[in-house]
């Protein structure tokens, strides 16, 4: 494009616009034949302007002659329509962050021409159409930045918004934050990484393989803004490199006297360094990288930094320091071999995890499962009969068991000299021995059991079995036998024995109630009383 | 000798070895056993058993039993002289041991201290029978009561005590006021007079019987 001729064509179009904006709305309801070509001339310059936002367009420019409304209409929305969604993205941003836009209005003013442009038209323009453009433009530059930062890879973003915090060029910035990361938390982070692991180190790791992507990856960034940026990176760079070096506090110090002593016009007045200061004004108690050093000093220290042996050297000193005053202090309780409670801390063997032999067996835990388990086990043992019931152990005798000999208390029947004959016999001959006592016993006792087996057989059997004849000797007395045969009667009553007046106690003639006569009832009662108070008197006299 | 299995020959040579060396001696005259009768240089052997009052009527009662075995089998002369209250004894010729008379002397002075002539005989079937006597004092010294008590326990009730102990011990016991008398072997003549001496010093009858069956119970092992 030639610019004089996009100069003139610029200004046309803006004529139109601005000829547009004057029109009153009721002309519009007229199809005019210069408003339109006015307001295709007008998009025409809108739509280049916004071009180099949206390199996915396939259009370069609005192609308006011998184009139906509606292709046109199609074109502009082709291009609009992915900027709108990042243009919400961006009014998101900024309803959270809104010092984002104050940092966008700072960075309006040293802005190049095109930023200019865009903060007049941010300024100037109320249409909606010139509202979206602007917003448009806005979205293509952070598009851009975004789509760069994609190309680059999260690191790079990371590192333009640790940098960029610096905010030299705020839209820049807030298309940074508004992507992936805020670059406040962005800072957390990497203060919390640094602190935790290596102090300062990290950062500095951080940084050089941040620059070694930037200087691998700068690919087709012919905008000033993108070489301005990799300056401040590289300015950041340095800063923190520095600042990990001198260390935390020391570094911001130093920083802070160099500016002191070599502050200069672009210290104050140019876009970078105006920010570098407020950051640094911002950030110096969070000890982050700042890029507020000059760019000479930074570039001097970048020469003098660091080398990755040196770091490694660091980090082993302090390793050996640590292990030195380590090994200076008193041990811990634990490795101090037999340790009284007196001599630990209260309480302090519980975090311990102590090691020793357990020589009892831990109670088993009673669960469910347990119970249930066990529960099982005795039914099926009820259900078998298997019980564990300590049988007798019986000590099974070599011998038979010797027959106890009983004591007999009678006079015994036989002689002495018979008994020692029978010894004498038992011993020389024992087939023919004769019963022993126990043996006339048994004979007993089988006598018994057949008499009552004879009788119970008798009653159970159905079918009748004569007693069985037993020879035995029979005692006949010689009694006369009228005495044998007389039978006294069972029954006897007293009735018959005894005479009436055997029967009767009592004395004289006894009258019936009815037969006695009034003289004689009188009698009768004077006897009774005269006794009675007789009683009664001497009952009297005894208690007396 | 080294040859194990010497011939009748040898043996033989050997024995006239002998009998050359002592040539002068006569042979061994060869004796029959002496009779009792002649032992005694044919005099006769008298024993006599004097008669307590006490058993006389039990000797006019048993006379036969006695005189029957002694006279019959063991062939010694019986009689008794009523004028001395004895019993005399004298061996016959035709006595066949030097012994027999006294066991018949002893077994008559069985009868005569207390025993019953069955018991007695047994003293003449056997030889290691024997009849020791002590008495309640020889043991404890008890008087009065305490006498007559140790005689109640000795015996029992109706004798059931002293029935236990010889049927236990296989031996006859004769109770005779103080003094006892015990007819057996030796061993249970022993454990008898053990159990009668601890029944005298005053153990309860139920101990003396618990020790009697443990000690019978182990005689009877024996055999």
């Amino acid at each position: 494009m030639i610019p004089s001729a996009m100069a003139s064509s610029t200004e046309t179009a803006l004529e139109s616009l601005h000829h547009i904006k004057s029109t009153e709305p009721p002309e519009w309801l007229v199809p005019k034949q210069e408003l339109s070509q006015a307001v295709r001339a007008a998009s025409k310059l809108l739509f280049s302007s916004l071009k180099p936002y949206c390199p996915k367009s396939p259009f370069d420019q609005l192609l308006t002659e011998g184009f139906d409304v509606e292709q046109i209409w199609q074109q502009i929305d082709l291009q609009s329509q992915p900027l709108l969604s990042s243009l919400r993205r961006e009014v998101k941003k900024f309803e959270k962050h809104p010092e984002e836009i104050s940092k966008l209005k700072d960075g309006g003013v040293g802005g190049g021409e095109k930023k200019k442009k865009v903060l007049e038209q941010i300024e100037t323009d109320n249409v909606v159409n010139d509202d979206e453009d602007d917003d448009d433009m806005d979205m293509d530059e952070d598009d851009d930045d975004e789509e760069e930062e994609d190309e680059e890879g999260e690191e790079e973003e990371k590192e333009r918004g640790t940098e960029e915090e610096s905010e030299n060029e705020g839209e820049e910035k807030g298309g940074i934050e508004d992507k992936f990361l805020k670059i406040k938390e962005l800072q957390e982070y990497l203060e919390e990484d640094e602190a935790r692991e290596f102090g300062l180190k990290k950062k500095k790791t951080k940084a050089e393989s941040k620059k070694e992507e930037e200087d691998t990856e700068e690919e087709g960034d012919d905008d000033d803004e993108e070489d301005e940026n990799e300056g401040s990176e590289d300015d950041d760079d340095e800063a923190e490199e520095e600042e990990d070096e001198l260390g935390l506090f020391d570094g911001n110090d130093e920083e802070d006297e160099d500016d002191l002593e070599n502050a200069r016009y672009e210290d104050f007045f140019s876009r970078k360094k105006n920010k570098s200061s407020k950051e640094k004004a911002k950030s110096r108690d969070m000890l982050e990288e700042d890029s507020g050093s000059d760019d000479e000093q930074d570039v001097d220290k970048r020469k003098d930094g660091p080398s990755k042996h040196e770091k490694e050297l660091d980090k082993l000193r302090s390793k050996i320091e640590e292990m030195e005053k380590a090994n200076l202090d008193p041990k811990v309780w634990t490795m101090r071999g037999e340790v009284t409670a007196a001599q630990r801390q209260k309480n302090s063997a519980l975090e311990v995890d102590l090691d020793f032999e357990h020589n009892v067996r831990p109670a088993p835990v009673i669960t469910e499962e347990v119970t249930a388990s066990l529960e099982d086990l005795i039914k099926t043992r009820i259900s078998e009969g298997l019980f564990d019931d300590v049988q007798k152990a019986r000590t099974s005798s070599s011998k038979a068991p010797r027959e106890i000999k009983e004591l007999d208390e009678s006079k015994s029947k036989k002689a002495l000299a018979e008994v020692y004959e029978e010894e004498f016999v038992q011993k020389t001959d024992p087939a023919s021995a004769l019963l022993t006592f126990s043996d006339e016993l048994k004979k007993e006792a089988s006598m018994l059991f057949k008499k009552l087996c004879l009788k119970l057989d008798a009653l159970s059997h159905f079918h009748f079995t004569p007693k069985p004849v037993v020879e035995d000797m029979s005692i006949q007395t010689n009694v006369p036998a009228l005495a044998m045969e007389e039978i006294a009667p069972m029954a006897v009553s007293d009735a018959a024995m005894l005479a009436p007046e055997e029967v009767f106690s009592g004395k004289g003639d006894i009258k019936e109630e009815a037969e006695l006569t009034k003289a004689e009832r009188k009698r009768r009662r004077a006897n009774k009383k005269r006794k009675f108070k007789a009683e009664a008197a001497k009952r009297m006299g005894k208690k007396a | 000798m080294s040859t194990e299995a010497p011939t009748s020959m040898e043996t033989e040579t050997v024995a006239s070895k002998t009998k050359l060396e002592s040539n002068t001696l006569p042979p061994k005259p060869k004796f029959e056993p002496l009779k009792a009768h002649e032992m005694s240089d044919g005099r006769i052997q008298f024993r006599k058993v004097s008669v307590p009052p006490h058993r006389y009527s039990p000797l006019k009662k048993y006379w036969m039993d006695i005189y029957t075995p002694i006279y019959e089998q063991m062939k010694v002369d019986i009689r008794m002289n009523l004028k001395a209250r004895k019993v005399e004894l004298k061996t016959r010729s035709d006595t066949p041991d030097v012994s027999n008379l006294q066991k018949c002397a002893d077994f008559v002075q069985a009868f005569m201290l207390g025993f019953d002539v069955p018991d007695a005989i047994a003293l003449l079937r056997l030889d290691e029978l024997y009849v020791e006597s002590f008495e309640i004092k020889d043991v404890k010294t008890l008087r009065g009561e305490h006498l007559s008590r140790a005689i109640g326990r000795l015996s029992g009730k109706g004798g059931k005590t002293k029935f236990a102990i010889e049927n236990a011990t296989k031996t006859r016991i004769v109770i005779a006021d103080t003094k006892i008398h015990i007819l057996g072997s030796f061993a249970n003549i022993k454990i008898a007079r053990d159990s009668l001496c601890n029944l005298i010093l005053g153990s309860p009858a139920g101990k003396v019987y618990s020790k009697l069956r443990q000690v019978t119970a182990r005689l009877a092992e024996r055999f």
